[in-house]
């Protein structure tokens, strides 16, 4: 195996599980705004 | 056209569906305007990184990006994607933290705070024109007749006219949570990719077999003047509209601060991994799996239909569809907030109610969006197109906005008011001169014009003008010194 492609491996997995980890941090964020909308919605 | 399955077009349809459902579920839901333009300024890392990057990426970095690495190799990803990662640090490590200082909404508020009305309008006018979605309209139109075999009107009609409709209804907030389910399908479409691609060409060495050395060149053949170009072009990070946006609209600094840390790695993952699918294209032509016609710009799309199966194809178009929608979303609501809080306001009607300015915002949004459509209609060549906006937003931005944060006493209404417009003027005039008496070169894609036995390229023109708009700031502050 290349230095090429294992450091292309490195990006898939990066790219990958990063990109997962990043939007369950977004879903756990979200929760709570979209509680703030209904609240605000509720409020109205 | 690619031959598609069931499968395909129902992931397809039912992803375009959750995208205007999202932004309906948004409408009316804004209590006041920066609800509505800034997401109540309380985006966290997560929602950052994620509306970041997926508005930064649009088809023409996706397919821009793959066509110089189906031509040259890995220099795409070492000479043109890697200097912009370094004025993604310049901006996380010293200039979001000086924007974050006032509570400004958007790029033009800066110049208005530091040199006045004037200067004002100019950023205003200059924001609108770089931000009119008309790049990400001529993109749905292409990917339309390659992939679904539509007429490109209909393509930017029907793609972008979704885009369209959740950003009038839902604002930021529907932008911003869009962006983040375009984030996640466009990252994992592209390293999904990878193990199929390499299995379509026969594993990585049989590319590293078949491709020429210079292919695996870190700065292949290109020559160095056209590599500081492509470098040059990351400035546009400094002063781009829709960057600003989100640190404005940020809970803290030390939210945007860590999101651009973050995302340097996942930008420079995504932007290696395209580059080698688009090598990889280039393999299977070589071996004969692609036929030898392939258009460069469609080397990725072409590959990624070849080597995926049935299902993950339907993935992959909505993957691409969402770097693109991510991208005309944020500009269409830039524009009409420039059209709104930026011109109209200070113009016509300084005591405007937020409900109100909500209502001319939406309004600016269509005009951006039915401006864009022209436009990308018109155009027939989109890379010129491009570098004329940036060129216009890096000449008549980049010099007061920086010297304006940097230097208090340089905060003098003429200063950024003759910088901003004389760089304005002259890329409007040089642009237009060099497209009318130059002649366009299909292989350098550009059009070109002799001067004094130089090779001229259009890319060139922001070499005259920052310089100019440079001498407009200091010649500002010398007849201001000299008034007072």
């Amino acid at each position: 195996m290349s230095y090429w492609e294992i450091f292309t491996w490195l990006t898939v997995i990066t790219l990958g599980i990063g990109s997962i980890v990043v939007f369950m941090f977004f879903i756990k964020d979200i929760k709570h705004i979209l509680e703030k909308f209904q609240k605000g919605k509720n409020e109205v | 056209m690619y031959p598609l399955e069931i499968i395909d077009y129902v992931i397809v349809i039912g992803y375009l569906s959750m995208m205007v459902g999202v932004g309906l579920w948004f409408a009316k839901k804004h209590t006041d305007f920066e609800d509505f333009f800034l997401a109540g300024r309380s985006l966290t890392t997560p929602i950052l990184i994620t509306t970041l990057i997926s508005t930064y990426y649009g088809i023409d970095v996706l397919f821009g990006d793959t066509q110089l690495a189906f031509t040259d190799g890995v220099v795409a990803w070492f000479g043109y994607a890697r200097p912009t990662y370094a004025f993604f640090l310049i901006a996380a490590l010293l200039l979001a933290k000086r924007l974050r200082e006032n509570d400004f909404r958007s790029l033009p508020d800066i110049l208005h705070l530091y040199y006045g009305d004037k200067a004002r309008y100019v950023g205003a006018l200059t924001s609108f024109i770089y931000s009119l979605p008309a790049l990400s309209l001529y993109g749905f139109g292409m990917l339309a007749e390659v992939v679904l075999g539509l007429d490109p009107i209909i393509g930017m009609l029907v793609l972008g006219g979704i885009a369209l409709v959740y950003t009038l209804t839902g604002g930021f907030w529907a932008v911003a949570l869009t962006d983040s389910i375009q984030f996640v399908m466009m990252c994992l479409v592209i390293a999904i990719s990878f193990p199929f691609a390499m299995n379509f060409i026969g594993g990585f060495d049989s590319m590293v077999k078949l491709l020429p050395e210079s292919y695996f060149d870190t700065m292949g053949d290109l020559n160095i003047f056209l590599i500081i170009i492509y470098a040059s072009t990351g400035l546009s990070i400094l002063v781009e509209p829709t960057f600003y946006q989100r640190i404005f609209a940020a809970k803290s600094y030390k939210n945007v601060r860590n999101a651009l840390i973050i995302g340097i790695f996942i930008w420079g993952s995504y932007d290696w991994i395209i580059t080698i699918l688009a090598m990889s294209a280039k393999t299977a032509v070589i071996q004969g799996a692609l036929p030898l016609n392939i258009a460069p710009d469609a080397a990725l799309l072409t590959v990624a239909i070849a080597a995926l199966p049935a299902g993950i194809v339907g993935l992959f178009i909505a993957g691409v569809l969402s770097t693109e929608m991510s991208t005309l979303d944020s500009y269409c609501l830039v524009a009409g907030g420039n059209v709104s809080y930026d011109i109209y306001r200070p113009a016509f009607k300084p005591d405007i109610s937020d409900k109100e300015l909500i209502k001319v915002t939406r309004y600016g949004v269509l005009l951006s969006w039915v401006l864009g459509f022209g436009m990308a209609s018109v155009f027939q060549q989109m890379l010129g197109l491009w570098v004329f906006l940036s060129s216009i937003l890096i000449s008549s931005t980049l010099i007061p906005i920086i010297l304006g944060l940097y230097f208090k006493n340089f905060r003098k209404p003429l200063a950024g008011f003759i910088s901003s417009a004389s760089g304005l003027f002259s890329t409007v005039v040089l642009n237009i001169y060099i497209m009318l008496k130059g002649t366009f070169d299909p292989s350098e894609e550009t059009y070109i014009v002799h001067w004094f036995g130089i090779d001229f390229l259009q890319e060139f023109v922001m070499y005259i003008t920052v310089p100019i708009s440079v001498a407009g700031f200091f010649v500002g502050l010398f007849i201001d010194s000299r008034e007072h």
